[in-house]
């Protein structure tokens, strides 16, 4: 009897070894929302759930209007996902509350070396810490209509062409003609665009002396707002329409044939086009505009972990996996965006002429960290200063000299708050 | 000079064009909704679309329902919102009863800290809750989400029944009482179907608070099982003004389906109580 109980006893524990010990659970926050990108995150966390069975990842869509109070809620209750898709900007600014975890230890020096250097440098600090992987960049582009160029007899851009913003202006001229405008550019809250687009002028809007920073808007970054002012009300060939709207709001007139370039979109755009487009609708991509430089600020769309994740190890397996080079171009893809690993960008789609996927990587060459970037206190300076004097600026209400004092002051106030 | 009769009729018709104005406005963007969740993407995308889809599909309704499991979440946010809604009627009865009736310097008191509980900002209790939540190991379950709507909802409908219930005459319950009839029959057989248009009034405000809600859901609902209909719809949204607009109408137009039935039942509801209370026999 004795003897029986221990048998029991012994393959009850036996069996209790045997099973199998419950797997670690990742939550991971994506912010892909087209339906190609929603598709490829989906397959990609299969996949890895597939392969993985002791480490499973639970995916969790979240959309970009929340993000910021998701996340900030997170941290401060210390409830976080493993692993969440978000923008450098923001992330460096969560870094540097501390609530996230350096990476830089954790990345194998071949990703290091594959993604573009650009890239790395919108999620490192000063002390070569990293806070995110930087896996899809979105360049500014030019989307054209072929069909109206034609008309206009101007010659359709070929590859390796360099337009400035001179030859922009003359061409959206030539392409003004009764109800139709040359260009349109969306101008509601502008401040991240012209912030970027300004870099090719040579325009930073900061100064940086030691370790603080002051506002400015001297001669180069009023050579960008004097362009599109002239084209606005000098040669009105820009229409107005686009005061108040975004980019992206622009495109049913373009489709409708109503404005012939949309300068300053972001490349993800072409999706809509794809989506929206009529039947035999022909259009193009011009590569940024050369103004002293053909370069372009720009941020990029990352994977970070946050301190408070109880495996940071496993989410950065979870990361490397979906980083590869093959899972990198299939969420870019998805997204109608670029992928920061050169050796995704060779997979297609990204080397085809199509769907200006070529001109749009090429793009990617002039992309760098801007010092704006750097500045803390941006969020703010940005919302509560330069989209509205901006959006006065191109409504015609405010002189470009007033633009610039207004912008200065009122910023250089701001500025004393996050750097006493 | 127009007879008084037909300057009646013209004022009448003046008021009707007036009313039909007002329906068109409250309906047109109902009317807008039904129309884009049966357009393609290329219609939708028109400079100047047509209200009448030229070539209808269900595709957008594909795509919420398989895609983005609308079904699923509108019947998460239902049962969310009903519970709620019963539990906070529940708790706020009697609560409302006693401060209406017993009329002391406590009971002043608070009803006045129900009054300013209301301007609390959602952010500064959000963490705190949240952190409760996860102590009592309710994040990421409809239970722990109720409870957050329960207290949420609590402190404007005790506020709205307590007006109801000194809407109700004492003498009816003293005579009720010199009757014989004992608290429990006072409550059951008197207060309560004279109270019945308040608490479906309250009950609405319940319902309707709860299935709006969005950021409480968003911050404590993680799993994609759980989701309620407002943060599944919010996925639909993306950057600079641009959303899958197709499923994200879709959805939208099975969303309201229900809280047009709760509606029409309870309006129905609402107003016969309203006027058997106000009709004596």
């Amino acid at each position: 009897m004795g003897k029986g109980w221990l048998i029991w006893i012994i393959a009850l524990l036996g069996m209790g070894m045997a099973q199998p010990a419950q797997p670690i659970k990742l939550r991971f926050v994506s912010l892909a929302w087209q339906t190609e990108a929603v598709k490829a995150v989906r397959e990609v966390v299969a996949d890895w759930n597939a392969r993985n069975p002791r480490i499973q990842v639970e995916y969790q869509q979240v959309d970009w209007n929340s993000i910021q109070d998701y996340l900030t809620t997170s941290f401060q209750a210390r409830n976080v996902p493993d692993v969440f898709h978000y923008e450098s900007n923001p992330v460096l600014d969560f870094a540097n509350r501390g609530f996230l975890v350096n990476l830089a230890p954790l990345i194998s020096a071949e990703m290091r070396q594959d993604i573009l250097p650009g890239a790395w440098q919108t999620v490192s600090n000063s002390k070569g810490e990293i806070y995110g992987i930087p896996f899809l960049m979105e360049p500014l582009i030019v989307l054209y209509n072929k069909k109206l160029f034609t008309q206009a007899g101007i010659p359709l851009p070929k590859d390796g062409d360099v337009w400035t913003w001179d030859d922009l202006r003359r061409a959206a001229k030539t392409l003004t003609t009764g109800q139709q405008f040359g260009c349109a550019i969306g101008l509601r809250n502008a401040g991240n665009r012209i912030l970027n687009l300004s870099v090719g002028f040579g325009g930073d809007y900061f100064n940086k002396v030691g370790e603080r920073f002051t506002v400015k808007v001297g001669n180069e970054e009023r050579q960008l707002l004097s362009t599109i002012l002239a084209m606005l009300y000098e040669d009105k060939s820009c229409s107005t329409d686009g005061l108040g709207l975004s980019g992206t709001e622009l495109i049913p007139g373009f489709l409708a044939g109503k404005y012939a370039m949309i300068p300053g979109v972001g490349a993800f755009v072409r999706q809509q086009i794809i989506e929206k487009a009529p039947a035999g609708f022909s259009w193009g991509v011009l590569p940024p505009l050369k103004a002293r430089t053909q370069n372009q600020g720009s941020v990029s769309q990352t994977l970070s972990i946050p301190k408070d994740s109880r495996y940071p190890l496993e989410a950065m397996q979870f990361i490397n996996f979906m980083m590869n080079r093959g899972n990198m171009a299939k969420l870019a893809a998805g997204d109608w965006l670029i992928p920061t690993r050169r050796t995704s960008t060779l997979l297609p789609p990204f080397g085809t002429n199509a769907n200006g996927w070529r001109t749009s990587v090429e793009a990617t060459r002039f992309l760098t960290f801007p010092l704006w970037q750097q500045v803390n206190g941006i969020a703010e300076i940005r919302s509560r200063v330069l989209n509205p004097k901006l959006q006065l600026l191109f409504a015609n209400r405010l002189s470009l000299d007033d633009f610039a004092r207004q912008v200065e002051s009122e910023g250089n106030e701001i500025l004393k708050k996050y750097y006493p | 000079m127009l007879s008084h009769r037909l300057q009646n009729r013209l004022a009448r018709f003046g008021m009707s064009l007036l009313l039909l104005a007002f329906i068109i406005f409250l309906a047109f963007p109902v009317v807008w909704l039904t129309s884009t969740a049966f357009k393609p993407a290329r219609e939708i995308g028109l400079q100047n679309p047509n209200l009448i889809p030229q070539q209808a599909t269900l595709e957008n309704f594909k795509v919420a329902i398989e895609d983005q499991k609308v079904l699923q979440s509108a019947f998460n946010t239902l049962k969310i919102a009903v519970i709620s809604a019963l539990l906070t009627l529940l708790v706020a009865l009697p609560a409302a009863y006693l401060l209406a009736r017993q009329r002391s310097r406590m009971n002043r008191a608070v009803t006045i800290w129900i009054l300013v509980s209301q301007t609390f900002p959602l952010i500064l209790i959000i963490v705190p809750l949240f952190l409760i939540l996860s102590r009592l190991g309710l994040v990421n379950t409809h239970t722990g989400l109720i409870l957050v709507y329960v207290v949420w909802s609590l402190p404007f409908v005790l506020w709205m029944l307590q007006g109801y219930v000194r809407g109700i005459p004492v003498q009816l319950e003293e005579a009720a009482a010199v009757d014989g009839a004992s608290q429990f029959d006072i409550l059951s057989k008197i207060i309560l179907p004279l109270l019945l248009p308040g608490l479906i009034a309250t009950g609405l405000y319940a319902f309707v608070n709860t299935w709006n809600e969005f950021f409480f859901a968003l911050v404590m609902l993680k799993s994609p099982d759980l989701v309620t209909l407002q943060v599944n719809l919010a996925r639909l949204r993306g950057v600079e003004g641009l959303a899958r607009w197709g499923p994200l109408a879709a959805g939208s137009l099975i969303a309201i389906i229900p809280t047009l039935i709760v509606f029409g039942f309870m309006q129905r509801r609402l107003v016969g109580g309203f006027l058997a209370g106000s009709v004596k026999e």
